[in-house]
């Protein structure tokens, strides 16, 4: 097996000789192997990779890495090339040849690989001139492109560890905390909660058995972040993870990490293993006298397991369910013992904090959040993806510039922020930098950093109900506010938009929905209300119109709209006549035909088929 | 060390035991704050949010349950601000749409200065404060009944829905079922119903002295109905 390593200086020694290992001269080819590639058959592309070099006998000339998520996956399979990052993408298999043959032979670019800018039709070739990711700042994900996320060497060869080392070598518990305090690092999974302050108070928390615990669990529907970085980059996370163990005094590590996550498991579990082998984790870790393992559990599957109490009771093997948190975890967590739990992304900023200061941590970002914070952009818009950016980057850099705007066109109108429990901003507030506190103060959260884009063809008031019912399917149950205060403003919005609204319903929703933020036991509560009383600030006008004129402005409402036939265009074809599932148009051959709103099931089938253009929504 | 630690509740020092809930040292002080989950001696929840007060941290009021809340050395609580009152009703208004058929509910309703009820009425028969599951759990120790399935799929139930052979059959569940009186005029026909609240329900009394509603002075701050003037 491998060396184990037994001291900082060692650990040095061995960091340096693994990176001139890698820096031998052949041209380095990168496959993302991230989620999004994995759907269009990136390894298909390795594998292909793999096979032509050693057919080829390119071994001396190129070498492979297939690496974690970079964030583009709207375009994958991505390959990059060279030191300079030539940027191919929706690469196929039989493209391989092409691609190894301008490599092998140091000749430029494959022409008809690399990235079309829409907004200049010309092909871009480096990956750095990418409109997608010029105006991001990548920290976490540029260390995903370096590493092989099943070689800790790799990992290594990056300076990973050498923060352990630094601590090990004698930087005091306290000390650590105190550049973690200063970085200004909050945690990124939710609530925003000064991780300095967090780890001082469960040092200073009474007991000697003491936990860290890394939450996976990532429920968050159309969020993979936290995916994105355990599966690229588990190294980060269980680095961050022992040097929260020495700053705090815990002797154990969980990581639970969510049921749908196979692979994010797997590379955790090879990964902690490697680091046994390493000396990483153990007893006596780099001879320090610091003992620390992890283990890893697989998530329960419920959304509410991500909240930190219920998270913690389903470790220990109950049902999930949120306690009060009238007593920190913090000094009563894991079985009653002081914990400290942190996201993803918080655990796999520590290392770099501790390498590169506190300084440069706490020079990036806004006045009060620092760093970055990684985004998943869906929706309506061209680029979709993963994207990290520095707090302060505004909504509209994000939907513009990495985003490359609507689609098809269109009017983006909203973006829904901070995952299912988040709230809607409009447009004209895409001056709004990402920031914890500003956002809030809208309405609003970064939330875990879910961001997607609504554009004119949303209703939302629909956009309202779809969280709603999301929140109301997720929730415990437990208390009163959420279980039965989201059931029944679901109720209220599910009447607006199917034609039963009154005007008092308005007042009605604020008044409930304050009282379920307020009131609830736990953050799924306490957000719930966010994405109606959001809308109901910012779009109030369309809550108007279906509750004033009974009238959906999307089209969208089904309750709301009729299909009719436009007599001067119909020729009677008896298109749509034959067409409509539901008999509901009635009209003899050559005779104007007309539509039964009564029976109407507004499922729009006959908008396609008549040739004239004579069908339309109103 | 002293056992006794001393907090502020609506303005007056409170002196109460260490260890205790500001709850239990409101209640004992003489200071009612409305509770439907609670139950003396068994274990907290935190499950019906009746019981809400400010708890003033760093001058910020921030709402909790008092139930669940351990009172501390120089605590300031306040228990019947205006705020406090609105959210307390506006639950208490959720739990009587839910289920009109208690008389407990319609009692707490009527307490909490619920006027009007906004929401079309259900017919629930369970409100889910899990009295029954904690007092079989903490005081009998049976375990025999417990919260299967999640949300609104929750529900009391059996294991395997079959009462197992250690159900103690004491009927403590029973005894202390939110749902186990209706109003004095029976079930309520469904579509018909409405708030009634004519009169107190027996499930509050004979837990402790200070709980037992006996018309008494303690709910003045929260605005309680039931308060002899
Ligand atoms: C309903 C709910 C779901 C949550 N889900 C997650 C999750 O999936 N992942 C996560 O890291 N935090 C989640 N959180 C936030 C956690 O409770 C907790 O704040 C976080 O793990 C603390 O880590 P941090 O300080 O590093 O963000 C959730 C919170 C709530 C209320
Ligand atoms: S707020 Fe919702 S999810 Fe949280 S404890 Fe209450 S019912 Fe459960
Ligand atoms: S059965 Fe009765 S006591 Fe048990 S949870 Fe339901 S309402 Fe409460
Ligand atoms: S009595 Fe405190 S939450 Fe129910």
């Amino acid at each position: 097996m491998h060396r184990r390593i037994t001291s900082p200086e060692n650990l040095e020694a061995v960091s340096r000789g693994l990176a001139a290992e890698r820096d031998d001269g052949r041209v380095l080819m990168t496959v993302c192997g991230g989620p999004g590639c994995q759907a269009s058959r990136c390894h298909d592309v390795a594998s292909e990779i793999r096979k032509q070099v050693k057919d080829r006998e390119l071994e001396k000339k190129i070498r492979l890495r297939v690496t974690g998520c970079h964030g583009f996956c709207e375009q994958g399979p991505i390959v990059l090339v060279g030191p300079e990052k030539i940027f191919y993408c929706r690469v196929k298999q039989e493209d391989v040849r092409e691609i190894l043959d301008h490599a092998a032979n140091g000749g430029g670019a494959v022409e008809r690989l690399l990235y079309t800018d829409p907004d200049t039709g010309r092909t871009v070739i480096h990956e750095a001139d990418v409109p997608f990711y010029r105006a991001q700042t990548p920290d976490l994900l540029l260390q995903n492109r370096q590493v092989d996320p099943l070689s800790i060497e790799d990992y290594l060869a990056i300076g990973g560890y050498s923060a352990l080392g630094k601590i090990l070598a004698g930087m005091e518990p306290e000390k650590v905390i105190q550049e973690v305090t200063d970085s200004g690092l909050r945690g990124l999974g939710g609530a925003g909660f000064p991780t300095g302050r967090k780890w001082a108070a469960c040092r200073a928390a009474y007991g000697e058995e003491k936990y860290v615990v890394c939450n996976a669990d990532e429920g968050d529907p159309g969020a993979f972040m936290d995916r994105g970085i355990l599966e690229g980059n588990p190294h980060a996370v269980i680095e961050g993870m022992i040097i929260g163990a020495w700053a705090i005094g815990a002797q154990e590590g969980y990581i639970y990490v969510r049921n749908e996550y196979p692979i994010a498991v797997e590379h955790a579990r090879i990964a902690v293993g490697q680091a046994r082998d390493y000396g990483f984790l153990g007893a006596n870790i780099l001879g320090s006298g610091l003992d620390f393992d992890i283990s890893i559990t697989r998530g329960a599957g419920a959304f509410v397991c991500g909240e930190s109490t219920a998270l913690m009771v389903s470790l220990e093997g109950k049902v999930g369910e949120p306690r009060p948190k009238d007593v920190e975890p913090v000094e009563r967590g894991l079985w009653n013992k002081p914990t400290t739990v942190n996201n993803v992304e918080t655990w796999a900023n520590i290392p770099s904090i501790i390498r590169k200061g506190a300084g440069w941590f706490a020079g990036i970002g806004t006045e009060k959040s620092k760093g970055t914070k990684i985004l998943a952009l869906t929706g309506q818009v061209r680029n979709t993806g993963l994207v990290e950016v520095a707090f302060g980057t505004t909504i509209r850099t994000i939907v513009e510039d990495i985003g490359g705007g609507g689609l098809d066109g269109k009017k983006i109108k909203a973006v829904q922020t901070g995952g299912p429990s988040g709230g809607c901003l409009p447009e004209s507030m895409f001056d709004l930098p990402v920031d914890f506190d500003l956002l809030q103060e809208k309405g609003s959260m970064v939330g875990s950093g879910g961001l997607v884009v609504l554009d004119e063809d949303a209703c939302m008031v629909d956009v309202a109900k779809y969280f709603l019912k999301f929140l109301q399917d997720e929730s415990c149950g437990k208390c009163v506010p959420c279980r039965i205060g989201v059931s029944r403003l679901l109720e209220i919005v599910t009447d607006i938009t199917e034609g039963r609204g009154k005007p008092e319903y308005l007042d009605l929703l604020e008044d409930l929905g304050e009282t379920v933020a307020q009131t609830s036991l736990c953050g799924l509560g306490k957000t719930a209300p966010n994405p109606v009383l959001s809308t109901l600030k910012y779009f109030r006008d369309e809550y108007e119109a279906h509750i004033n004129e009974k009238r959906c402005p999307a089209h969208i409402c089904k309750a709301l709209i009729r299909y009719v036939i436009d007599p001067d265009k119909c020729n009677g074809c008896m298109a749509c006549l034959s067409a409509c599932p539901s008999g509901a148009i009635h009209g003899e051959k050559k005779q104007v035909h007309t539509i039964d709103t009564g029976m109407c099931d507004k499922c729009g089938i006959c908008v396609t088929v008549c040739g004239r253009g004579a069908i339309s929504v109103q | 060390m002293s056992q006794y630690i001393t907090l502020n509740i609506d303005g007056s020092d409170v002196s109460t035991p260490k260890g205790s809930s500001v709850m239990e040292a409101a209640l004992r002080y003489g200071i009612c704050i409305p509770h439907l989950c609670y139950l003396p001696t068994i274990s907290e929840s935190g499950a019906c949010r009746i019981c809400i007060v400010e708890n003033i941290v760093d001058g910020k009021p921030v709402i909790t349950s008092s139930c669940t809340l351990v009172a501390k050395e120089g605590m300031v609580i306040r228990t019947n601000t205006e705020k406090i009152r609105r959210l307390r009703r506006n639950i208490a208004e959720l739990l009587v749409a839910q289920a009109p058929n208690s008389r407990a509910l319609q009692d707490i309703a009527v307490k909490c200065g619920v006027k009007e009820v906004r929401y079309p009425f259900r017919h629930d028969d369970c409100v889910l404060c899990g009295r029954c599951v904690r007092v079989c759990e903490d005081l009998y120790q049976a375990r025999a009944i417990g919260f299967i399935g999640r949300g609104s799929q929750r529900y009391v139930g059996f294991p395997f829905d079959v009462r197992p052979d250690f159900c103690k059959r004491c009927w403590a569940c029973v005894d202390l079922c939110l749902m186990k009186e209706t109003p004095c005029d029976g079930p309520m026909e469904i579509g018909k119903e409405y708030l009634c609240g004519k009169c107190e329900s027996t499930i509050f009394a004979g837990q402790y002295d200070a709980g037992d509603c006996i018309r008494c002075d303690m709910g003045k701050g929260f605005g309680c109905t039931r308060h002899k003037f």
